[in-house]
């Protein structure tokens, strides 16, 4: 198994993929998507819904059978890579009344090496109280319970932080606080980020490159380069128009599938 | 008094180390049927080991070994059938287990006579606990505690979030095989004393009477072990004093318990 890798610059390539193919029922839900994500940088998956982000995600975590490609994380293969990643799913499907703390919840992911502490820091990392480590896991609001799988995300200091729809469930003040803790674990911690996201803000403002997607690659790059009224338009349809109001959001609005994306970029201290 | 009375009786110890150790091991596998949602699990493995019990009797063979066998065979399709049919296990559980239980029947009807065996495998029976069923019962269940104690972090966090589960390295796809054929071999091995009609109801009781008394997982595996063992040792004590059917019993003792529990706890709010 892999140690955690030094952080410096002459990494390898975070996520390195290369001709991944997903299929469902006969249907290519991910085709043929190759693309390589620099070690300690932020990347967001983005794409229209049901364009099969989440599915590339599950692909490179090994979550779901590819039906060709490979996929390398920090140059190894996947089943050698666990100790390497955290990862925070789209929603944790648990029942909630079952009877576990925030305390407990945490001590599972845990690595025997690490010391108990470690819980306490990652908590307060996330700007959490100490005292919600007592508090049941299915009490928290959805926010708080999104900043709790991140502090267990990151709580074996992984290489590699994956996000899927990382701010789905969160109001708007929740988001921005969100994205700044991301934003901190990457420059602070030099965690490499690859996350799912909506926010075209936010992707614009947080990340250093951007994969498109519609079952097929349309664009990589960097975000100023593509995230603009024409490329927006390829990647959500050329009906989406981009509209700013009031102090804080920005959304793309498409009036085909009628769907408005609402984003955040106000910065804010947490 | 009453317990050294119950002691004296080879019979007795023999049911009553038996209850024990399955009220432990049931009481602890039963906090993942609840959390996985998979209570109808053990109701359909312990209907379909009826096959199982019928081949033994057909053949002249001791019934719980072949019983055990078939339910293991019975949970490891429904694994594999889960995994490439995309249903749930209490839809496959459904089909297995009224197919198993089919089989039992018709199998069943080219035995000639009584078959008392037969009869204290539908409803339980103290007295049927014989030296070989015990060592049976704790020897595998020395092994499904050992298992558990050592796989309980992943247990838990893979019956929460499969997929972090997975993705932190625990072998989900080994420890759900081996969860799946522990319920097995548990639910059969408690037929004994239980019965098959009410063997699940051990799965279930304890973990949801614990649950209404717990805040923490700590307590609530800790009670969901004290409910089980209260449940069966008053419940075969009971069984014993008033010459009723243990599997009866100790269900209907459980189930007073458990609404002792719910009443107690909607007056503490």
């Amino acid at each position: 198994m892999p140690k955690s890798l030094p952080k410096t610059s002459n990494r390898p390539p975070a996520v390195s993929i290369v001709g991944c193919t997903v299929s469902f029922g006969g249907q290519k839900v991910v085709n043929d998507v190759s693309f390589s994500i620099p070690a300690g940088s932020v990347a967001a998956i983005i794409g229209p819904n049901g364009s099969g982000k989440t599915t590339l995600v599950k692909a490179i975590l090994g979550l779901t059978t590819m039906d060709s490609g490979q996929v390398r994380i920090f140059d190894h293969l996947i089943a050698d890579a666990h100790p390497m990643i955290g990862y925070v799913p789209q929603r944790l499907d648990f029942d909630r009344r079952f009877p576990i703390t925030v305390a407990e919840f945490m001590e599972l992911a845990r690595h025997r090496h690490l010391e108990k502490e470690k819980i306490d820091e990652m908590i307060d990392e996330v700007g959490l109280p100490a005292s919600i480590l007592k508090q049941q896991l299915g009490q928290l609001s959805g926010g708080q319970l999104q900043r709790v799988l991140i502090a267990q995300a990151v709580l074996n200091n992984p290489d590699l932080l994956v996000l899927d729809e990382p701010a789905s469930g969160i109001d708007i003040v929740g988001e921005e606080a969100f994205y700044d803790i991301i934003r901190h674990l990457n420059r602070e911690h030099d965690t490499t980020v690859l996350m799912v996201s909506h926010e075209l803000s936010v992707v614009s403002k947080l990340v250093d490159t951007v994969v498109c997607l519609n079952h097929k690659m349309i664009c990589f790059g960097p975000p100023k380069k593509l995230l603009t009224t024409k490329g927006i338009g390829r990647i959500f349809g050329d009906q989406t128009q981009i509209f700013e109001h009031g102090h804080t959001h920005v959304h793309a609005y498409n009036s085909t599938s009628a769907t408005k994306r609402k984003t955040t970029t106000k910065k804010k201290k947490y | 008094m009453l317990l050294l009375e119950i002691l004296h009786f080879p019979f007795m110890q023999r049911a009553l180390l038996a209850g024990a150790m399955l009220a432990l091991i049931l009481s602890i596998l039963g906090i993942f049927v609840t959390v996985r949602r998979m209570a109808f699990f053990g109701d359909g493995i312990a209907h379909a080991s009826l096959a199982g019990i019928a081949i033994a009797l057909l053949v002249g063979v001791s019934p719980l070994p072949i019983a055990l066998a078939w339910a293991a065979v019975v949970a490891l399709a429904v694994w594999w059938l889960e995994r490439s049919t995309k249903l749930s296990s209490d839809t496959l559980i459904g089909i297995l287990f009224t197919a198993s239980m089919a089989l039992g029947v018709v199998l069943m009807s080219f035995t000639r006579g009584y078959q008392p065996e037969l009869v204290s495998f539908l409803f339980g029976s103290i007295l049927s606990v014989r030296a070989i069923d015990l060592t049976y019962i704790l020897i595998i269940g020395v092994i499904i505690l050992a298992w558990l104690l050592l796989s309980f972090r992943q247990l838990t966090y893979m019956s929460l979030s499969e997929d972090q589960a997975i993705v932190s390295g625990v072998p989900v796809r080994l420890q759900t095989i081996i969860l799946y054929v522990a319920l097995a071999l548990a639910t059969v091995l408690g037929v004994k004393i239980l019965g098959i009609i009410l063997v699940s109801a051990l799965l279930i009781l304890p973990p949801a009477a614990s649950r209404l008394l717990s805040s923490n997982f700590r307590g609530h595996i800790v009670m969901s072990i004290v409910m089980s063992e209260l449940m069966v040792l008053l419940g075969l004590s009971i069984s014993y004093l008033y010459d009723l059917p243990s599997g009866a019993t100790i269900i209907l003792t459980g189930t007073s318990i458990f609404l002792l529990v719910a009443l107690t706890s909607r007056l503490k709010r």
